[in-house]
């Protein structure tokens, strides 16, 4: 079937591509050279807070005068391997790594560690452990939302919960977080909990079936993230019970603020990509030139309510 | 029959289930995949398939958000957008599938991530909000108490209908599915029946990424990851073959119906996240089963 045209169509198209990262170690040694060059692989391109947390490197970095290599590992663990290694191989001062997944991701970790190159964990973990991480604890989210919850709800009443895709580091923290709050609430019940997978359509349809068995009886939902939260929004008004139901998601998506905002989504929270963003990159410039760096750097999460929700929402 | 079977037995689980309101709360969420399903029902009938669905979904959302914020546009304008975008990428896989003879699996999974790119490039990656009220109504509103979404699929399910059982090129599509090389040499121009079956198949997933754009009212450049699976499946378990010359619109719209009823009843059952997995899955091979089974 594929011939050696196709083959050799592949390879110039390669080819092509490969040039793009040549020309960046090129620049290094000519005129006005970055002070430093940093890899960076992300998680997802795709995903919208990944893209806040591109745009805020990208930012810091061209304030300090660092050039970034950006790969998108496409949610694929394998694929961030091969980018730590081809980092490896075209020599960067230092790797930024925001993993894909805990187990799978650690060897990108190793190799470049044992190449001598500095890592930068950003947002989430990897087992090896990294020269330093810049995060979150997600497990606060889940407590804040919940929390929120439970003071809404004068700490009595039902709450139904959605998780986003099951296994997921993000899905297990928020939730370990809500449960904590809701131990301490013995008048708080979890009625139902279902995953929606993150996904706006399919949270509406949740909500729906929710709507349909539960009734009247549901005084909160907790969403996982910001898309589910909405999803859930819209089907709660469509069925004209968003009076009655509070509604909390995590992220603080644009969509998510302006309901907010807009006094119909009740609370979000805040995770700062700029914030993690900048001390990544800030982080890995250190390390770059063996300055001392803090080995895990906190950006704390923000409960974001109707009367803040301004101060967050960028034109 | 595995449908009506499923349907009793959840009356009985749940008195919630066989209520005016779940009913029609079970065939709004099945607008979205039935029009994929019709769609790629044409496909399936001329032996082919289409892979790109899912994503030529989100691409035609996003797009059709990009004309649909308040005081843009009039309706009109996303609407056609969207099944334009649709079009143009059915078109171009029957172009490659017909000029370029590449398998419709290879064709059209080329589109499928060539699609989800230009619709992430489209949105930088963010989804598109701030949709005007009157494009969210293709999505959310009722007409008479009777869910926009499906006032549209019931519409798009007759005209498939039509065109598959009285009209000429629906007879054609069939003849190409049932045996290509019979159909070219009694003079059939293959390619244009191709060609018809996937710009409609196209067009469909576009009009579904509007319908769903405007139910979630925002275009969301993630939107429908492996719906063309779901479509797939609809079509098949309502007896359409995956070789091609064989089943109907009738069928798929069962098989639609048959895959919503299962995810709405596994909800109001709250069933935990994990097993709804497996029982969904053995209860679509089992329906398929059971029916395929009584037909011999």
């Amino acid at each position: 079937m594929i011939g050696p045209r196709a083959i050799a169509i592949a390879a110039c198209a390669a080819l092509a591509v490969s040039g793009c990262g040549r020309q960046a170690a090129r620049e290094r040694q000519g005129d006005g050279a970055p002070r430093a060059v940093i890899g960076v692989s992300l998680l997802n391109l795709s995903s919208e807070f990944i893209v806040l947390l591109k745009r805020a490197m990208e930012e810091r970095a061209a304030e300090m005068g660092v050039r970034l290599i950006i790969n998108d590992a496409e949610r694929s663990a394998e694929k961030q391997v091969r980018q730590a290694e081809s980092f490896v191989a075209q020599k960067v001062d230092a790797i930024i790594l925001n993993p894909c997944e805990v187990e799978a991701s650690s060897p990108a970790v190793d190799r470049a560690i044992d190449a001598g190159i500095p890592v930068v964990n950003v947002n989430s973990e990897t087992r090896s452990a990294p020269s330093a991480f810049v995060g979150s604890r997600d497990e606060e989210s889940g407590r804040i939302a919940m929390g929120f919850i439970a003071k809404r709800l004068g700490g009595r009443g039902n709450v139904v919960m959605m998780h986003g895709f099951m296994g997921q580091a993000a899905q297990i923290k928020r939730d370990a977080g809500a449960r904590e709050i809701l131990a301490n609430y013995p008048g708080m019940r979890l009625l139902a909990e279902q995953t929606a997978e993150w996904d706006r359509a399919k949270a509406m349809s949740l909500m729906e079936n929710w709507i349909q068995s539960y009734g009247d009886q549901i005084g909160a939902v907790f969403a996982q993230n910001d898309e589910m939260a909405m999803g859930a929004l819209i089907a709660l008004e469509a069925a004209g019970l968003k009076g009655k139901v509070i509604v909390a998601g995590v992220d603080a998506i644009a969509d998510a603020l302006q309901a907010v905002r807009d006094g119909r989504l009740d609370a979000t929270v805040f995770q700062d990509a700029q914030g993690q963003g900048a001390a990544a990159v800030e982080t890995a410039f250190k390390l770059a030139r063996g300055e001392p760096v803090q080995r895990e750097t906190f950006i704390p999460f923000r409960l974001v309510t109707r009367e803040n929700a301004g101060e967050f929402l960028r034109p | 029959m595995a449908l009506a079977l499923i349907c009793v037995g959840l009356s009985l689980a749940t008195p919630n289930f066989l209520t005016a309101q779940n009913l029609i709360i079970v065939l709004r969420q099945i607008a979205i995949n039935g029009i994929l399903a019709v769609g790629v029902t044409l496909v399936l009938l001329t032996g082919g398939v289409d892979l790109s669905l899912g994503s030529v979904l989100a691409l035609s959302g996003v797009a059709a958000a990009h004309c649909a914020h308040p005081g843009a546009w009039p309706v009109l304008v996303p609407l056609l957008a969207g099944v334009a975008v649709g079009g143009a990428c059915g078109g171009a896989n029957a172009l490659v599938v017909t000029r370029g003879g590449v398998p419709p699996f290879i064709a059209t999974l080329g589109m499928m991530t060539v699609a989800r790119g230009l619709a992430l490039v489209a949105s930088g990656g963010r989804p598109i909000s701030n949709l005007s009220r009157p494009f969210c109504f293709l999505g959310g509103g009722d007409v008479l108490g009777i869910p926009v979404p499906v006032i549209i699929l019931v519409a798009v399910a007759a005209a498939a209908h039509v065109v598959l059982r009285h009209m000429r090129v629906g007879r054609h599509v069939y003849a190409v599915g049932g045996n290509e090389s019979a159909a070219r040499a009694s003079g059939l121009h293959v390619g244009r029946v191709k060609c018809f079956a996937y710009v409609g198949c196209g067009a469909l997933a576009g009009l579904a990424g509007v319908v769903l754009a405007a139910r979630i009212t925002t275009g969301q450049p993630n939107a429908g990851i492996a719906y063309e699976l779901d479509a797939i499946a609809a079509a098949v378990i309502g007896g359409t073959s995956l070789a091609g010359g064989v089943g109907g619109v009738g069928g798929t719209i069962l098989g639609a119906l048959l895959m919503g009823v299962i995810n709405n009843g596994l909800d109001l059952l709250n069933v935990p996240s994990y097993y709804q997995q497996i029982v969904k899955g053995l209860i679509i091979v089992g329906a398929v089963w059971v029916d395929r089974g009584g037909r011999r």
